[in-house]
Protein backbone atom coordinates (compact mmCIF):
# COMPACT_ATOMS: atom_id res chain seq x y z
CA UNK A 1 0.00 0.00 0.00
CA UNK A 2 1.45 3.96 -0.81
CA UNK A 3 1.67 5.91 1.99
CA UNK A 4 0.75 9.33 0.77
CA UNK A 5 2.77 11.82 2.87
CA UNK A 6 2.28 15.91 2.84
CA UNK A 7 4.28 17.60 1.45
CA UNK A 8 3.73 21.57 1.60
CA UNK A 9 6.00 22.26 -0.97
CA UNK A 10 4.37 19.91 -3.64
CA UNK A 11 1.24 20.74 -1.62
CA UNK A 12 1.30 24.52 -2.57
CA UNK A 13 2.46 23.83 -6.41
CA UNK A 14 -0.53 21.68 -6.85
CA UNK A 15 -2.79 24.25 -5.02
CA UNK A 16 -1.76 26.79 -7.45
CA UNK A 17 -2.22 24.58 -10.40
CA UNK A 18 -5.79 24.07 -9.16
CA UNK A 19 -6.43 28.07 -8.93
CA UNK A 20 -5.02 28.80 -11.83
CA UNK A 21 -7.38 25.65 -13.59
CA UNK A 22 -9.85 27.23 -11.50
CA UNK A 23 -9.62 30.90 -12.49
CA UNK A 24 -9.27 29.94 -16.39
CA UNK A 25 -12.83 27.99 -15.25
CA UNK A 26 -14.02 31.63 -14.17
CA UNK A 27 -12.99 33.37 -17.07
CA UNK A 28 -14.92 31.00 -19.05
CA UNK A 29 -17.65 30.85 -17.10
CA UNK A 30 -18.32 33.96 -14.82
CA UNK A 31 -19.71 33.41 -11.27
CA UNK A 32 -22.70 35.10 -10.14
CA UNK A 33 -24.58 35.26 -7.37
CA UNK A 34 -22.95 33.14 -5.22
CA UNK A 35 -22.66 33.03 -0.98
CA UNK A 36 -19.21 34.95 -1.30
CA UNK A 37 -20.22 37.50 -3.73
CA UNK A 38 -23.11 38.19 -0.93
CA UNK A 39 -20.91 37.77 1.90
CA UNK A 40 -18.06 40.25 0.60
CA UNK A 41 -20.46 43.39 0.55
CA UNK A 42 -21.86 41.92 3.77
CA UNK A 43 -18.63 41.81 5.62
CA UNK A 44 -17.35 44.94 3.96
CA UNK A 45 -20.22 47.48 5.18
CA UNK A 46 -19.02 47.74 8.57
CA UNK A 47 -15.59 48.36 7.57
CA UNK A 48 -16.13 50.98 5.06
CA UNK A 49 -18.51 52.50 7.22
CA UNK A 50 -16.01 52.97 9.85
CA UNK A 51 -13.23 53.92 7.25
CA UNK A 52 -15.81 56.77 5.82
CA UNK A 53 -16.26 57.53 9.34
CA UNK A 54 -12.44 58.07 9.92
CA UNK A 55 -12.14 60.16 6.58
CA UNK A 56 -15.01 62.51 7.12
CA UNK A 57 -13.55 62.95 10.51
CA UNK A 58 -10.17 63.68 9.10
CA UNK A 59 -11.74 66.03 6.00
CA UNK A 60 -13.90 67.99 8.99
CA UNK A 61 -10.79 68.37 10.92
CA UNK A 62 -8.88 69.75 8.42
CA UNK A 63 -11.25 71.93 7.02
CA UNK A 64 -11.61 73.14 10.66
CA UNK A 65 -8.09 73.54 10.22
CA UNK A 66 -8.30 75.51 6.44
CA UNK A 67 -10.60 77.72 8.35
CA UNK A 68 -8.58 78.80 10.84
CA UNK A 69 -5.87 79.41 8.69
CA UNK A 70 -8.29 81.32 6.48
CA UNK A 71 -9.99 83.47 9.67
CA UNK A 72 -5.83 84.21 10.83
CA UNK A 73 -5.72 85.66 7.65
CA UNK A 74 -8.77 87.37 7.50
CA UNK A 75 -7.76 89.04 10.74
CA UNK A 76 -4.45 89.74 9.57
CA UNK A 77 -5.72 91.33 6.46
CA UNK A 78 -8.39 93.33 8.96
CA UNK A 79 -5.89 94.20 10.78
CA UNK A 80 -4.33 96.05 8.02
CA UNK A 81 -7.67 97.42 7.03
CA UNK A 82 -8.09 98.94 10.31
CA UNK A 83 -4.40 100.45 10.43
CA UNK A 84 -5.01 101.48 7.45
CA UNK A 85 -8.49 103.27 8.10
CA UNK A 86 -6.98 104.62 11.55
CA UNK A 87 -4.31 106.33 9.56
CA UNK A 88 -6.84 107.54 7.02
CA UNK A 89 -8.89 109.01 9.90
CA UNK A 90 -5.85 110.87 11.23
CA UNK A 91 -5.65 112.47 8.27
CA UNK A 92 -9.09 113.19 7.52
CA UNK A 93 -8.92 114.59 10.99
CA UNK A 94 -5.87 117.13 10.48
CA UNK A 95 -7.74 117.83 7.22
CA UNK A 96 -11.10 119.03 9.45
CA UNK A 97 -8.20 120.83 12.18
CA UNK A 98 -6.64 122.63 8.75
CA UNK A 99 -10.03 123.47 7.65
CA UNK A 100 -11.58 124.95 10.73
CA UNK A 101 -8.41 126.64 11.74
CA UNK A 102 -8.31 127.94 7.84
CA UNK A 103 -12.27 128.94 8.25
CA UNK A 104 -11.64 130.62 11.66
CA UNK A 105 -8.44 132.79 10.08
CA UNK A 106 -10.90 133.94 7.26
CA UNK A 107 -13.15 135.18 9.76
CA UNK A 108 -10.88 136.85 12.06
CA UNK A 109 -9.53 138.67 8.61
CA UNK A 110 -12.35 139.18 6.80
CA UNK A 111 -11.23 142.42 4.96
CA UNK A 112 -7.95 140.15 3.79
CA UNK A 113 -9.67 137.47 3.03
CA UNK A 114 -10.10 138.75 -0.63
CA UNK A 115 -6.33 139.58 -1.19
CA UNK A 116 -4.85 136.51 0.68
CA UNK A 117 -3.98 132.82 0.14
CA UNK A 118 -5.14 130.02 2.41
CA UNK A 119 -1.89 127.47 2.46
CA UNK A 120 -1.85 125.05 4.54
CA UNK A 121 1.45 124.38 6.49
CA UNK A 122 3.33 120.85 4.97
CA UNK A 123 6.33 120.65 6.96
CA UNK A 124 7.91 122.68 10.03
CA UNK A 125 11.95 122.90 10.99
CA UNK A 126 11.32 124.93 14.41
CA UNK A 127 14.50 124.05 16.12
CA UNK A 128 17.02 124.29 12.93
CA UNK A 129 15.78 126.83 10.72
CA UNK A 130 13.39 128.63 11.94
CA UNK A 131 11.01 127.98 8.67
CA UNK A 132 7.80 126.72 7.78
CA UNK A 133 6.88 125.22 4.39
CA UNK A 134 3.05 125.85 3.10
CA UNK A 135 1.48 124.17 0.13
CA UNK A 136 1.15 127.01 -2.29
CA UNK A 137 3.48 128.06 -4.28
CA UNK A 138 4.08 130.89 -7.35
CA UNK A 139 1.09 129.34 -9.44
CA UNK A 140 -1.34 130.04 -6.68
CA UNK A 141 0.02 133.90 -6.52
CA UNK A 142 2.42 133.61 -3.69
CA UNK A 143 5.38 136.00 -3.76
CA UNK A 144 8.47 136.90 -2.00
CA UNK A 145 8.08 139.09 1.20
CA UNK A 146 4.31 137.89 1.75
CA UNK A 147 3.48 138.15 5.31
CA UNK A 148 2.69 134.58 6.47
CA UNK A 149 -0.82 135.28 8.95
CA UNK A 150 -2.01 132.69 11.17
CA UNK A 151 -4.76 132.61 13.27
CA UNK A 152 -2.83 134.64 16.43
CA UNK A 153 -1.46 136.79 14.54
CA UNK A 154 1.69 137.17 12.69
CA UNK A 155 4.05 134.47 11.75
CA UNK A 156 6.51 135.36 9.50
CA UNK A 157 7.16 136.31 5.99
CA UNK A 158 7.67 134.41 2.50
CA UNK A 159 11.56 134.20 1.92
CA UNK A 160 11.53 131.11 -0.46
CA UNK A 161 8.79 130.38 -3.16
CA UNK A 162 8.50 127.32 -5.22
CA UNK A 163 6.09 126.64 -8.17
CA UNK A 164 3.97 124.87 -5.62
CA UNK A 165 5.44 125.62 -2.22
CA UNK A 166 6.95 128.26 -0.04
CA UNK A 167 9.12 128.55 2.65
CA UNK A 168 8.13 130.50 5.65
CA UNK A 169 10.48 132.80 7.56
CA UNK A 170 9.33 132.79 10.86
CA UNK A 171 9.41 135.69 12.88
CA UNK A 172 11.54 133.59 15.62
CA UNK A 173 14.75 133.55 12.88
CA UNK A 174 17.35 135.12 13.90
CA UNK A 175 17.53 137.26 10.59
CA UNK A 176 13.74 137.92 11.33
CA UNK A 177 12.89 142.12 11.29
CA UNK A 178 10.30 143.89 11.15
CA UNK A 179 8.63 147.03 12.06
CA UNK A 180 6.13 147.05 15.17
CA UNK A 181 4.13 149.70 17.59
CA UNK A 182 3.28 148.48 21.53
CA UNK A 183 -0.72 150.19 22.09
CA UNK A 184 -0.22 153.16 24.34
CA UNK A 185 3.08 154.01 23.50
CA UNK A 186 3.97 156.60 20.91
CA UNK A 187 7.21 155.18 19.30
CA UNK A 188 7.70 152.58 16.49
CA UNK A 189 10.06 149.90 17.80
CA UNK A 190 11.98 147.27 15.71
CA UNK A 191 10.80 143.46 16.42
CA UNK A 192 13.99 141.38 16.31
CA UNK A 193 13.37 137.64 16.37
CA UNK A 194 15.54 135.03 17.79
CA UNK A 195 14.69 132.64 20.46
CA UNK A 196 13.07 135.43 22.15
CA UNK A 197 12.05 138.11 20.16
CA UNK A 198 11.98 141.44 21.24
CA UNK A 199 11.60 145.17 20.63
CA UNK A 200 14.27 147.14 20.80
CA UNK A 201 15.02 151.13 19.46
CA UNK A 202 12.84 152.39 22.32
CA UNK A 203 14.08 155.58 24.29
CA UNK A 204 15.49 154.18 27.57
CA UNK A 205 12.93 153.83 30.63
CA UNK A 206 9.92 153.63 28.39
CA UNK A 207 7.23 152.69 30.11
CA UNK A 208 6.00 149.90 28.63
CA UNK A 209 3.05 147.41 30.22
CA UNK A 210 2.89 143.71 30.67
CA UNK A 211 0.69 142.04 27.93
CA UNK A 212 0.14 144.74 25.82
CA UNK A 213 -0.28 144.20 22.26
CA UNK A 214 2.31 144.63 19.83
CA UNK A 215 1.52 145.18 16.29
CA UNK A 216 2.66 145.60 12.78
CA UNK A 217 3.25 149.70 11.46
CA UNK A 218 4.38 148.46 7.76
CA UNK A 219 7.20 150.67 7.90
CA UNK A 220 9.47 147.98 6.96
CA UNK A 221 7.53 147.78 3.76
CA UNK A 222 6.32 143.85 4.49
CA UNK A 223 3.91 143.70 6.69
CA UNK A 224 0.64 145.66 6.87
CA UNK A 225 -0.40 147.62 9.60
CA UNK A 226 -2.22 147.54 12.40
CA UNK A 227 -1.27 143.35 12.53
CA UNK A 228 -0.73 141.57 15.72
CA UNK A 229 2.65 140.24 16.15
CA UNK A 230 2.06 139.37 20.35
CA UNK A 231 2.26 140.46 23.65
CA UNK A 232 4.92 142.79 25.97
CA UNK A 233 6.74 140.54 28.13
CA UNK A 234 9.28 142.84 31.12
CA UNK A 235 11.01 145.30 29.56
CA UNK A 236 14.28 146.31 30.57
CA UNK A 237 17.35 148.33 29.85
CA UNK A 238 19.90 147.70 27.31
CA UNK A 239 22.45 150.07 26.76
CA UNK A 240 20.69 153.12 24.77
CA UNK A 241 17.59 151.27 24.47
CA UNK A 242 14.51 149.49 26.15
CA UNK A 243 14.47 146.25 25.25
CA UNK A 244 10.67 144.71 25.57
CA UNK A 245 10.80 140.46 24.87
CA UNK A 246 7.50 139.33 23.01
CA UNK A 247 5.55 136.75 23.38
CA UNK A 248 4.57 135.73 19.71
CA UNK A 249 0.86 135.58 19.61
CA UNK A 250 0.82 133.23 16.87
CA UNK A 251 2.04 129.73 18.16
CA UNK A 252 4.57 128.57 15.13
CA UNK A 253 4.51 124.91 16.40
CA UNK A 254 1.06 124.57 16.32
CA UNK A 255 -0.38 126.56 13.12
CA UNK A 256 -1.62 124.09 10.45
CA UNK A 257 -3.32 126.86 8.20
CA UNK A 258 -1.90 130.04 7.16
CA UNK A 259 -3.14 132.92 5.29
CA UNK A 260 0.27 134.42 2.46
CA UNK A 261 -1.08 138.30 2.02
CA UNK A 262 -0.71 139.21 -1.42
CA UNK A 263 2.36 141.83 -1.89
CA UNK A 264 -0.39 144.15 -3.22
CA UNK A 265 -1.38 144.45 0.66
CA UNK A 266 1.71 145.61 1.57
CA UNK A 267 0.50 149.54 1.43
CA UNK A 268 -3.19 148.25 2.64
CA UNK A 269 -4.22 149.97 6.04
CA UNK B 1 -2.67 33.09 16.69
CA UNK B 2 -1.19 36.04 16.61
CA UNK B 3 -0.80 35.71 12.64
CA UNK B 4 -4.50 34.55 12.55
CA UNK B 5 -5.41 37.83 14.23
CA UNK B 6 -3.03 39.92 11.92
CA UNK B 7 -4.42 38.69 8.68
CA UNK B 8 -7.75 39.62 10.19
CA UNK B 9 -6.65 43.35 11.33
CA UNK B 10 -4.91 43.90 8.01
CA UNK B 11 -7.87 42.37 5.90
CA UNK B 12 -10.29 44.62 7.42
CA UNK B 13 -7.59 47.49 7.32
CA UNK B 14 -7.52 46.70 3.50
CA UNK B 15 -10.60 46.80 3.04
CA UNK B 16 -11.40 50.03 5.36
CA UNK B 17 -8.74 51.94 3.28
CA UNK B 18 -11.06 51.42 0.03
CA UNK B 19 -13.70 53.99 1.94
CA UNK B 20 -14.66 56.70 -0.25
CA UNK B 21 -14.01 58.91 2.29
CA UNK B 22 -10.38 58.18 2.71
CA UNK B 23 -7.20 59.78 0.16
CA UNK B 24 -8.09 57.91 -3.02
CA UNK B 25 -4.64 56.55 -3.25
CA UNK B 26 -4.87 54.78 -0.09
CA UNK B 27 -7.06 52.37 -1.76
CA UNK B 28 -3.34 50.98 -3.69
CA UNK B 29 -1.84 50.23 -0.35
CA UNK B 30 -2.22 46.32 0.54
CA UNK B 31 -1.38 45.36 4.42
CA UNK B 32 -2.10 41.86 3.83
CA UNK B 33 1.40 41.94 1.94
CA UNK B 34 2.90 43.21 5.02
CA UNK B 35 1.27 40.17 6.90
CA UNK B 36 3.32 37.59 4.47
CA UNK B 37 6.54 39.94 4.70
CA UNK B 38 5.81 39.67 8.63
CA UNK B 39 5.98 35.48 8.44
CA UNK B 40 9.54 35.97 6.39
CA UNK B 41 11.51 36.29 9.64
CA UNK B 42 9.24 33.06 11.39
CA UNK B 43 8.32 30.74 8.68
CA UNK B 44 10.12 28.79 6.28
CA UNK B 45 9.98 29.88 2.66
CA UNK B 46 7.07 27.43 1.61
CA UNK B 47 5.20 28.46 4.73
CA UNK B 48 5.40 32.35 3.68
CA UNK B 49 4.26 31.05 0.49
CA UNK B 50 1.39 29.47 1.77
CA UNK B 51 0.74 32.41 3.94
CA UNK B 52 0.94 34.39 0.49
CA UNK B 53 -1.43 32.39 -0.78
CA UNK B 54 -4.22 32.72 1.85
CA UNK B 55 -3.33 36.39 1.29
CA UNK B 56 -4.40 36.62 -2.46
CA UNK B 57 -6.96 34.57 -1.99
CA UNK B 58 -8.35 37.08 0.61
CA UNK B 59 -7.65 39.78 -1.59
CA UNK B 60 -9.11 38.10 -4.99
CA UNK B 61 -12.32 37.38 -2.81
CA UNK B 62 -12.61 41.00 -1.19
CA UNK B 63 -12.03 42.97 -4.22
CA UNK B 64 -14.28 40.47 -6.58
CA UNK B 65 -12.00 39.94 -8.76
CA UNK B 66 -11.27 35.95 -10.43
CA UNK B 67 -10.26 34.02 -7.56
CA UNK B 68 -7.02 32.10 -7.75
CA UNK B 69 -4.50 34.80 -9.40
CA UNK B 70 -4.28 36.67 -6.40
CA UNK B 71 -3.30 33.52 -4.54
CA UNK B 72 -0.41 32.10 -6.79
CA UNK B 73 0.62 35.73 -6.73
CA UNK B 74 0.74 35.76 -3.27
CA UNK B 75 2.22 32.77 -2.76
CA UNK B 76 5.48 33.15 -5.33
CA UNK B 77 5.57 36.64 -3.28
CA UNK B 78 5.84 35.33 -0.42
CA UNK B 79 8.37 32.61 -1.43
CA UNK B 80 10.45 35.30 -3.28
CA UNK B 81 10.31 37.22 -0.02
CA UNK B 82 10.97 34.42 2.26
CA UNK B 83 14.30 33.45 -0.21
CA UNK B 84 15.52 36.79 -0.24
CA UNK B 85 15.17 38.15 3.89
CA UNK B 86 16.79 34.59 4.37
CA UNK B 87 19.60 34.94 1.70
CA UNK B 88 20.37 38.39 3.07
CA UNK B 89 19.58 38.18 6.50
CA UNK B 90 17.64 41.23 6.01
CA UNK B 91 16.58 42.55 9.94
CA UNK B 92 15.21 45.86 11.08
CA UNK B 93 13.47 48.86 8.98
CA UNK B 94 15.57 47.44 5.73
CA UNK B 95 13.75 44.33 6.37
CA UNK B 96 10.05 46.07 6.31
CA UNK B 97 10.92 48.27 3.47
CA UNK B 98 12.84 46.19 1.07
CA UNK B 99 10.13 43.41 2.19
CA UNK B 100 6.94 45.38 1.69
CA UNK B 101 8.40 46.32 -1.51
CA UNK B 102 9.46 43.18 -3.08
CA UNK B 103 6.38 41.61 -2.15
CA UNK B 104 4.19 43.71 -3.68
CA UNK B 105 6.22 44.19 -6.62
CA UNK B 106 6.44 40.36 -7.09
CA UNK B 107 2.39 39.52 -6.17
CA UNK B 108 1.34 42.76 -8.86
CA UNK B 109 3.85 41.74 -11.74
CA UNK B 110 3.03 37.30 -11.21
CA UNK B 111 -0.43 38.48 -11.02
CA UNK B 112 -0.46 40.44 -13.91
CA UNK B 113 1.53 37.95 -15.20
CA UNK B 114 -1.30 35.16 -14.82
CA UNK B 115 -4.04 37.52 -16.11
CA UNK B 116 -2.12 37.74 -19.39
CA UNK B 117 -1.88 33.88 -19.48
CA UNK B 118 -5.56 33.62 -19.14
CA UNK B 119 -6.25 35.71 -21.49
CA UNK B 120 -8.30 38.43 -19.02
CA UNK B 121 -7.46 42.00 -19.27
CA UNK B 122 -5.75 43.40 -15.92
CA UNK B 123 -8.24 45.83 -13.77
CA UNK B 124 -5.20 48.20 -13.62
CA UNK B 125 -2.33 49.13 -15.44
CA UNK B 126 0.97 49.82 -15.03
CA UNK B 127 0.47 53.21 -13.07
CA UNK B 128 -1.70 51.00 -10.44
CA UNK B 129 1.28 48.43 -9.90
CA UNK B 130 3.02 51.37 -9.19
CA UNK B 131 1.13 52.84 -6.76
CA UNK B 132 0.37 49.50 -5.03
CA UNK B 133 4.12 49.69 -4.72
CA UNK B 134 4.67 52.83 -3.49
CA UNK B 135 1.47 52.93 -1.39
CA UNK B 136 2.48 49.24 0.27
CA UNK B 137 6.26 50.33 0.31
CA UNK B 138 4.86 53.19 2.56
CA UNK B 139 3.31 51.30 5.17
CA UNK B 140 6.28 49.16 5.18
CA UNK B 141 7.91 52.22 6.74
CA UNK B 142 5.28 53.07 8.83
CA UNK B 143 5.60 49.22 10.42
CA UNK B 144 9.40 49.75 10.42
CA UNK B 145 9.23 52.64 12.36
CA UNK B 146 6.49 51.43 14.96
CA UNK B 147 8.82 48.57 15.31
CA UNK B 148 11.43 50.32 15.74
CA UNK B 149 9.67 52.89 18.50
CA UNK B 150 8.50 49.87 20.00
CA UNK B 151 11.55 48.52 20.74
CA UNK B 152 13.13 51.68 21.80
CA UNK B 153 10.07 51.60 24.49
CA UNK B 154 10.50 48.04 25.87
CA UNK B 155 14.35 48.29 25.69
CA UNK B 156 16.23 46.98 28.76
CA UNK B 157 17.90 50.11 28.27
CA UNK B 158 15.29 52.72 28.74
CA UNK B 159 14.14 50.41 32.00
CA UNK B 160 17.62 50.78 33.46
CA UNK B 161 17.55 54.98 32.72
CA UNK B 162 13.86 54.45 34.47
CA UNK B 163 15.01 52.38 37.61
CA UNK B 164 18.27 54.80 37.85
CA UNK B 165 15.72 57.86 37.91
CA UNK B 166 13.53 56.40 40.68
CA UNK B 167 16.45 55.90 42.85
Amino acid sequence: MVQLRFRPDLAIVVVCVGLYVGSAAQVRFPLGGTALSLAVPTISSPVLALGNAVGTTWQVFWSGQRNLRSTLGELRRLRLESAELHRANQLLSAEVTALRQGSRLLAAYPSLADQAVLARVIARDLPRTNTLRLDRGSRDGIQIDGPVLAEGGLVGRVDRVLEHACRVQLLTHPAAAAAAAVAGVQQEALLVGGDQPHLTGLSPYTQVPLETPVVSTGSEGIYPPGLLFGTTLEARNDGLFTVVPVRLAANAAEVTAVLVLAPASRGAT
Amino acid sequence: MRLAAAFLVALLLQLGLTASHLWWVLAACQPLLLVVVATARRLDPVGVAWCGLAAGLASDAFAERIIGPGGIAGAVAGFAVALVVRRFEMEGPLYWIVGSLLVSACSELTWMLVLVTLGVRPDHTFSGVLATVVMTGAAGLVVAAGERALRAWQSPARHRRRVLRRL
